[in-house]
């Protein structure tokens, strides 16, 4: 346990002093939200073994590509969520490479997998078969309502879990259709409370010896996070919806003469009316109609026209640094373009260059938290299909041979 | 054994939701947890969205957000701009294994409480910081919201209707992406001091764990130099693929066809054949060449239909189908209840608020689940358990403290949020609509009031 030395692909060595420098995880995951689980574990220094169907994790289609040439090695998205992680090809639908994966197993610390829940008790890989195997085994998995209940097979794609987790209804605009986040949020919400939820067992793992299950429903990871959304409901028997452009509220989004800010002239009670008039150069505000918070949410519509009026004539970078010289904590809305080119987010040197065999360097958002001790590290790129699988078998003890006739039968 | 994290201590001086969702959670999972706050300054958390909007009485004792998001905590109030209360807190740090904040920088160092100060009192402390920029750097004292960092990440650029602008959820979302992080990182650190007996500094930027989920669009910007356009709830390899209205008053679907088979459900589920036929739709790509047309059609036919039942209905035929449940779909959802997801968590009687259900966990772990629910602290509940339970203060120091302000049970200056009326609420927007008998549902459904 502890730090450790591996190789790393560039055929040196280098001192693996992650926080999980030893564990061992069996990645049975596709597409995004298992493989951001483990991505999270790999680039904190697990050992995470990607087993990929022979025609490869799904994720390997995912747009935008490299140069927009599409290809099985070129899809973004799956160089960023695959890093760090070895890949060998295994049919599970075959007796033989499900006896593989056991063997794989025996000595494994945790088993990560997303398949719909009936896939792996269809498979004989239920968790209670697996755990038998192997007590210390961890077994995790993400799906999309989790792997009980009366939805349990109902199917999702990103946009029904915002639907049906309720995040969707309170989303848009107040006269139109519900929206969804662009991308993916829900896939990684719930990877990265698959990684959590992981962890927490391994934790459990490294104080008794045992393993146990881990269920994450992506519904719950949105249903988990919307604050008082139901409890509007509890409290007072209101039902939340989109809002209105006027809600009385400070704090929305509002349209500048250059782009878009988030206003905020302070929480609560320790806003001083005064001062936030002053800094918006607006004596229109300074009224009792709208110098405390009852009285605000009373004259919503016709604060919210004032405001409207007065941000049009601002410049988003000229007004957010001037607010936050009085500690109005005040954001700007960026691009990617923009966002890369922050200069807070330079100084952090959040955007990393990943070294890549084929394609060269890439600049990668980086590490989601800084940890002083147990770093975030990328030391290897993310695998091409079945990259490892001579290499794992044969430490497995399979010949040459083997491997060939392996091959032949599509096992690997 | 109820929870994974039995004999973990947590001091918390968190406030809103990035560190104390995070800590919530933790505390769930069997951490004994110390929420910090004080009476010199109330958190708004315990000053709006109050049981029945009632600002009578120790409405402070009564906000949905706080106890949302401190679920399973002590609480300790405690006046750290006094040297006795920064005592009391050295002494906390002295027998905790971790120390969670998300104040800025600025605020952190007036206070001494950065980490090279906690390790020389606890050489093994795990100290995590939440701030919306990160410790460092320019911004580093910029306070930030969760839209903040919505926006500074370049989530909330690439959101929004094709014909619009930028749109954010109307909840902090990236409070709780970091909280969700901050969980990952903090078990990260417990398992690195497991295997070498240290602890270290945990510096998490909200901006940071955001553009992390966002590398499809980034790496499109890094890699090919393009920024994303604006696209609503389209999908560039699916059609139909959207929110469609349904019968009632905002009711709505979302409907994602992934694949030949489920374009065929659909059109059985709706009824046109003729739509199956056409030629024009057979395949992915002439579906999405059709995409606005075949939109405007679908939406056509779902406008008269009820949304769970039109989901029940393309759920059977393989297709990917949801209603866009709001809030009282979703507590009332026989999913959910099955799964056990809502805690039930029974309050001090002293608040008067009977037991109400509260959002659970995303995880679930078999063998040790979670500890059996109790409320956030009221003000100052277990200032007495803390200070002579677990630093042996004695009653005569206790009740200096008490006397000095740097202890206490309600704020000095309370003033609390009176929202307007819930017809007012209605008629401004703000709330979809309001029902009377609520309290009395909730109780039915949760079982409570048997």
């Amino acid at each position: 346990m502890g730090l450790e030395w591996l190789p790393n692909s560039f055929g040196g060595l280098i001192l693996n002093n992650g926080a999980l420098a030893g564990v061992k995880v069996i990645d049975l995951t596709h597409h995004i939200a298992g493989p951001y689980a483990t991505k999270l574990l790999a680039d904190f220094g697990a050992d995470v073994l990607k087993i990929e169907r022979p025609g490869g994790d799904p994720g390997r289609r995912l747009p935008p590509f490299y140069h927009d040439e599409p290809g099985a090695e070129t899809s973004l998205p799956f160089l960023y969520l695959n890093t760090n992680k070895r890949s060998i090809t295994l049919n599970l639908k075959s007796e033989t490479g499900r006896a593989i994966l056991m063997d794989l197993l025996a000595d494994a610390d945790a088993v990560v997998e997303n398949f719909a829940p009936r896939v792996m008790p269809a498979l004989g890989l239920d968790a209670d078969t697996l755990r038998k195997r192997n007590p210390k085994l961890v077994v995790a998995s993400v799906s999309n309502f989790g792997q009980t209940g009366p939805w349990r097979d109902f199917r999702a794609t990103e946009i029904v879990e915002y639907a049906l987790g309720g995040l969707m209804y309170i989303f848009g605009a107040y006269d139109r259709e519900p929206l969804k986040h662009a991308l993916h949020q829900a896939q990684f919400k719930a990877g990265t409370n698959l990684a959590s939820g992981t962890l927490m067992a391994l934790y459990h793992q490294r104080l008794t010896g045992q393993g146990q299950r881990v269920d994450v429903s992506i519904q719950e990871s949105i249903a988990s996070a919307l604050r008082d959304v139901t409890n509007n409901y509890t409290y007072t028997g209101a039902v939340r919806r989109r809002q209105p452009n006027h809600t009385g509220d400070l704090t929305r989004l509002r349209a500048v003469s250059d782009g878009y800010v988030l206003p905020n002239p302070g929480m609560g009670a320790t806003l001083d009316w005064k001062v936030l008039v002053d800094f918006l150069e607006a004596p229109d505000l300074d009224d009792e109609r709208f110098d405390n918070a009852s009285a605000r949410l009373e004259n919503a519509e016709a604060l919210g026209d004032i405001l409207d009026q007065i941000f049009a004539t601002k410049q988003k970078q000229e007004i957010f640094y001037a607010a936050h010289q009085k500690r109005f904590i005040y954001g700007v809305i960026d691009s990617p373009e923009e966002t890369v080119d922050n200069p807070q987010i330079q100084a952090r040197g959040y955007y990393v260059p990943v070294h890549h065999p084929d394609l060269g360097e890439i600049m990668f958002p980086g590490a989601p938290f800084l940890m002083s001790g147990s770093p975030w590290a990328v030391t290897d790129a993310a695998p091409r299909l079945g990259e490892h699988t001579r290499a794992v078998l044969g430490e497995m003890g399979y010949s040459t041979q083997e491997l060939a006739w392996l091959r032949a039968s599509e096992v690997i | 054994m109820a929870g994974p994290l039995e004999g973990v201590r947590i001091v918390e001086m968190g406030q809103l939701i990035a560190i104390p969702s995070a800590m919530k959670w933790m505390a769930d999972m069997g951490a004994q947890v110390i929420r910090l706050e004080s009476v010199q300054r109330l958190e708004s958390y315990r000053t709006d969205s109050l049981y029945h909007n009632d600002v009578d009485g120790e409405f402070w004792n009564r906000g949905a957000n706080f106890y949302e998001q401190n679920r399973n905590k002590l609480g300790l109030t405690l006046d750290l701009s006094r040297d006795e209360g920064r005592a009391v807190l050295r002494d906390l740090i002295a027998v905790a294994d971790v120390f969670a904040e998300n104040f800025t920088p600025r605020v952190i160092r007036n206070f001494g409480l950065e980490y090279e100060d906690l390790r020389k009192i606890r050489p093994d402390i795990i100290m995590v910081s939440s701030t919306g920029y990160g410790f460092n750097g320019p911004w580093a004292n910029f306070g930030a919201t969760g839209p903040a960092t919505e926006g500074a990440a370049g989530l909330a650029y690439i959101t929004g209707y094709r014909d619009g602008g930028p749109v954010m959820s109307e909840i902090p979302f990236t409070d709780y992406t970091a909280g969700e992080h901050t969980v990952a990182a903090v078990m990260l650190a417990l398992m690195h001091r497991l295997n070498t007996g240290q602890g270290q500094f945990i510096d998490v930027s909200q901006t940071q764990t955001c553009s992390a989920t966002i590398p499809e669009a980034l790496l499109d910007w890094t890699v090919n130099g393009r920024v994303p356009e604006r696209i609503g709830n389209e999908d560039p390899a699916m059609s139909p693929h959207g929110c469609y209205p349904c019968a009632g008053d905002d009711r709505w679907i979302a409907i994602a066809v992934d694949s030949d088979e489920a374009w065929l459900g659909l059109c059985r589920v709706m009824g046109r054949a003729d739509w199956a036929a056409d030629e024009r739709y057979a395949d992915v790509l002439s579906r999405i060449r059709h995409r606005a047309e075949l939109d405007k059609m679908l939406g056509f036919e779902t406008r008269n239909r009820d949304n769970h039942e039109l989901m029940a209905r393309l759920q059977a035929e393989g297709v990917a189908a949801g209603a866009v449940v709001d809030s009282e779909d979703l507590l009332f959802n026989e999913h959910l209840q099955e799964r056990r997801f809502y805690e039930i968590v029974a309050h001090n009687d002293a608040t008067g608020m009977p037991p109400l259900p509260y959002a659970g966990r995303p995880w679930k772990l078999s063998d040790t689940p979670a500890v059996p629910p109790q409320p956030a602290p009221i003000m100052g509940q277990h200032n007495r358990d803390i200070l002579a339970g677990l630093l042996g203060r004695t009653d005569d120091e206790i009740a200096a403290l008490e006397e000095a302000q740097v202890i206490g049970f309600a704020p000095l200056s309370p003033r609390g949020v009176r929202r307007p009326s819930l017809d007012e609420q209605v008629r401004q927007g703000r709330m979809q609509r309001y029902e009377t008998d609520y309290a009395e549902r909730v109780a039915q459904w949760f079982g409570t009031d048997r």
